[in-house]
């Protein structure tokens, strides 16, 4: 066994001799229905480390932490907490034992102050309640971790990194001597990326075991200390961060090196530099009233990508929806091809040529309990030959499902599988192949790049860089600042629903973009 | 080692054979209970097949049975589609066949009119019961299921203050009955009338309807991700509101062939919680409008046992609790037929 692991460096670098791990995995495998989520999986966990896992959509990271919170138990092998295994009857098992999660997706009462929502994790909260008693114990349980909250604040009213340090409190708060953060960083601001890095070395620091759930390379480099790399379920390396190189964790990651590559120059100049689409002063509120986009204005042209960058919840969800024509304009006018489309609905966008792939793609441009087919259709059953006036054809539809099934490169046998069945990597590639079907002028894809592996993130920003090339617009909103550098030949940045600025290609300073997304104006600059 | 995992596709096999071992359950149950009763299972058995199945008496009620059933139970399968819960036939069922009888009642046409005339009243009726829970439904967000069912009490008394009231029977005294409606639906054999086959063309002819149309392709997709049609440029709010008055436009259709087909005349009891057992019919059929025939037909033979076993001193809510636990062994099954077991090697 020993000499099998010869090349992993299985311990922190600076760790005294003998000193236990906190939890080891051994030889854990857990099956789902034709698939291997995990085999052979033996990883060691040190206090005072923070170690990253890092993989594929796909790669076995979430059913792993799964098994680790509780959730699932292991098909094979066994969990060693402390010397002892243990086996986690209930995520609330392994809460008890000192392992905590915080989720990519807050588990929050919104509607409860941050106290409150504290006291909801604390076992010894009592029967009956003072508000004063959980403020006072919010702020003693926040001075001892050195994380800033304000305890008598509605979650609601928070910004999504006070969101998550509150998380991180409760978890903290219920004695985790083990964190495990999923993608904690794809929801905050520069500014707060490195309030979080801070917050995490001093638990680190304290004897705390943190593990980083990330497929950012650079987060990675930045804030760990060793790294686990999944691949098909199974462990292709494990490695001190400073020992190694991203280049190195791509090839293990994926099993071949591949380039991500920092420009998509065009294959010919560019002929047509027409505005494709024009937004006068539009403007958005949300249900409650609350101005979620500025009057703003902005040209789309064609052959060009505009990239939309932002922390995400600061608009870019109402402006690509504007673009799409799913929402309609408080103010201003939305202009396509010289027409205004004020009042016209997703369909007339449609018509016009405008694709969108959707922040949420499975519950906003899928019926997850439909089939593939009623899905593939889902934007074009009114056309010949799919659909007439007043007719719906199967047959056609299906002929049709199965033609863009290839073009998006999705094997699938049975057109009729409910959509939800299949991955989300596939249903991400069927809505961007039907979406780019469709936009003959351009193309709003808002964060493509999400749930897909990395040599399909390649593919897909190629195929935006095809369609650019065609003549058409491509609108690419990310959080992703390579992403955007490497496509858009202008970056327009959103914070507070407001348009800070637009960023033409020759002037773009990762520094200065960080800066005005996080509301600052970029003076540094200037 | 073996586990057992939820498939998300479930096979049609499955669930077939499912639902053949919760039927087979249920006939379990009732046998258990009827021995229970101290009555012989033989002579039971010998009595349900043979009176309904036996007899002409038998078939001809079987048949009268399923007409309601299948028009009911398509109100409700329509609306299942838009994913809306039509808890309403009941209520629509007795608008149609009121709205039908006054026609038939006070109209002096001559049957070929008076019966398209009785037909489309019946329609409309049914339509206009449920057009109000269709608005609030679609452009208020108002729970369909509450304003449908509610909808039920205020037919049900309407139908009875006409029939012991305005339209009471002063000819022959029938009590809780208006008079004897003089336009009938032609019989084909015996008192079985033209509601049944026009029930089956009805049926059949949504089920082809709504597979091939841009309607019935923009319903589903309303029903399923409201906010995915919007998406498509469907127009979600409309939609559902045609299906749920579409609905009770077949639920008041069957109204109308059951008063003017099979009673002939507008009594209170006159639904005989025929809207309620359509949603079991619905539920039954899934997916495929074509199936309502079977499950009308199978809840046809659980009334007429009814009949049957009140002949032998049982309850007559024997009906109900046979129909009840019906839809819990076939919702049970149909949920334990997604999980299969999956062998792991070690």
């Amino acid at each position: 066994m020993s000499d099998l692991l010869h090349n992993q460096e299985t311990r922190p670098a600076d760790l005294p001799a003998g000193a236990p791990p906190l939890l080891t995995l051994s030889g854990i495998a857990k099956y789902f229905p034709g698939v291997v989520a995990n085999k052979d999986v033996s990883i060691d966990f040190y206090p005072g480390e923070i170690h990253a896992l890092l993989g594929e959509n796909g790669a076995g990271k979430s059913t792993l932490m799964n098994i680790v919170t509780g959730l699932y138990q292991p098909d094979e092998g066994e969990l060693i907490l402390d010397g002892y295994g243990v086996r986690f009857e209930s995520p609330e098992a392994a809460i008890a034992a000192g392992i905590g999660m915080v989720h990519q997706h807050f588990k929050l009462v919104s509607r409860f102050t941050v106290a409150e929502n504290l006291a909801l994790g604390w076992r010894e909260t009592g029967f009956r309640l003072s508000a004063s008693a959980m403020a006072r114990r919010a702020e003693v349980e926040a001075e001892r971790y050195g994380l800033d909250i304000r305890p008598s604040a509605r979650i609601d009213t928070l910004t999504s990194g006070e969101q998550q340090r509150v998380e991180i409190l409760r978890v903290l708060s219920r004695g985790a001597r083990l964190l495990i953060l999923d993608e904690p960083t794809a929801v905050l601001s520069p500014l707060e990326v490195g309030e979080l890095y801070a917050a995490l070395r001093r638990f680190r620091d304290g004897g705390g075991a943190v593990i980083l759930i990330s497929h950012k390379l650079d987060e990675i480099m930045a804030l760990a200390d060793r790294v686990t790399v999944l691949r098909h379920g199974r462990v292709s390396g494990t490695h001190l961060v400073a020992h190694t190189e991203p280049s190195t964790l791509v090839t293990e990651m994926i099993g071949r090196p591949v380039e991500q590559k920092s420009d998509y120059p065009r294959k010919m100049p560019r002929t047509d530099d027409d505005a494709v689409m024009v937004l006068e002063n539009v403007s958005c509120r949300d249900g409650a009233g609350q101005m979620r986009l500025h009057p703003l204005s902005l040209e789309i042209c064609a052959g060009e990508i505009l990239g939309i960058a932002g922390v995400t919840g600061n608009g870019q969800s109402e402006l690509s929806d504007l673009l799409a024509g799913l929402r309609s304009s408080e103010t201003g006018h939305v202009l396509v091809d010289g027409k205004d489309m004020r009042g016209r609905g997703p369909n007339a966008f449609r018509e016009a040529g405008i694709g969108y792939v959707p922040e949420d793609r499975l519950h906003k441009a899928l019926a997850p309990a439909l089939g593939v087919t009623e899905n593939a259709v889902m934007r074009l059953f009114r056309t010949s030959p799919i659909g007439g006036r007043l007719a719906y054809h199967a047959s056609e539809a299906l002929r049709f499902t199965r033609s863009l099934l290839d073009q998006a490169q999705v094997s699938l046998a049975e057109p009729a599988t409910p959509i939800r069945a299949l991955s989300g990597g596939n249903q991400q590639r069927l809505v961007l192949a039907r979406e780019r079907m469709i936009s003959h002028r351009a193309l709003v894809a808002s964060y493509p790049s999400r749930g897909l592996d990395i040599g399909a993130i390649a593919l897909m920003r190629q195929t935006l860089a095809d369609i650019r090339d065609e003549g058409r617009a491509v609108v690419l909103v990310s959080e992703d600042l390579d992403e955007l550098m490497a496509l858009s030949d202008r970056i327009a940045v959103l914070c507070g629903g407001r348009l800070m600025t637009v960023v033409p290609r020759g002037d773009y300073d990762r520094a200065r973009i960080g800066a005005l997304m996080s509301g600052r104006n970029g003076g540094a600059s200037s | 080692m073996s586990r057992r995992i939820r498939l998300s596709v479930v096979p049609a096999r499955r669930i077939f054979i499912g639902r053949a071992l919760a039927l087979g359950f249920v006939f379990l149950v009732l046998a258990l209970v009827l021995m229970l009763l101290g009555l012989n299972l033989g002579t039971v058995a010998t009595l349900v097949v043979t009176s309904t199945f036996g007899t002409e008496f038998g078939l001809e009620n079987l048949a009268l049975y399923m007409t309601p059933l299948l028009m009911t139970g398509a109100a409700v399968w329509l609306a299942l589609r838009a994913g809306l819960w039509n808890i309403g036939a009941e209520g629509q069922f007795l608008a149609g066949a009121t709205a039908a009888s006054a026609v038939g009642l006070f109209l002096p046409f001559p049957a070929f009119v008076t019966l398209p005339l009785a037909a489309m009243a019946g329609m409309i009726a049914g339509a206009c019961w449920s057009a109000v829970p269709a608005a609030g439904r679609a452009w208020l967000g108002v729970s369909e299921i509450i304003t449908t069912l509610l909808l039920n009490f205020i037919a049900s008394y309407l139908v009875y203050y006409l029939v012991t009231g305005p339209w009471a029977d002063r000819v022959t005294g029938a009590q809780v009955s208006s008079e004897r409606i003089h336009a009938a639906i032609p019989t084909i054999y015996g008192v079985v009338h033209w509601g049944g086959p026009l029930a089956l063309a009805v049926v059949t002819a949504l089920g082809l309807l709504l597979g091939r149309s841009r309607f019935g392709y923009e319903l589903t997709l309303s029903g399923s991700n409201p906010e995915a049609a919007h998406y498509a440029g469907v127009s979600v709010a409309p939609r559902l509101f045609m299906a749920l008055v579409f609905s009770g436009a077949l639920a008041g259709l069957g109204g109308m062939m059951e008063a003017l087909g099979t009673v002939h005349r507008l009594q209170g009891g006159l639904a005989h919680g025929y809207g309620y057992l359509g949603i079991v019919v619905a539920l039954l059929a899934r997916q495929s409008a074509l199936a309502l025939i079977p499950a009308a037909f199978l809840m046809a033979v659980i009334l007429n046992m009814g009949i049957v076993l009140q002949t032998l001193q049982v309850s007559a809510s024997s009906v109900l609790a046979i129909t009840g636990l019906l839809v819990f062994a076939i919702a049970v099954s149909d949920e334990l037929a997604a999980y299969v077991r999956l062998e792991t090697q070690k």
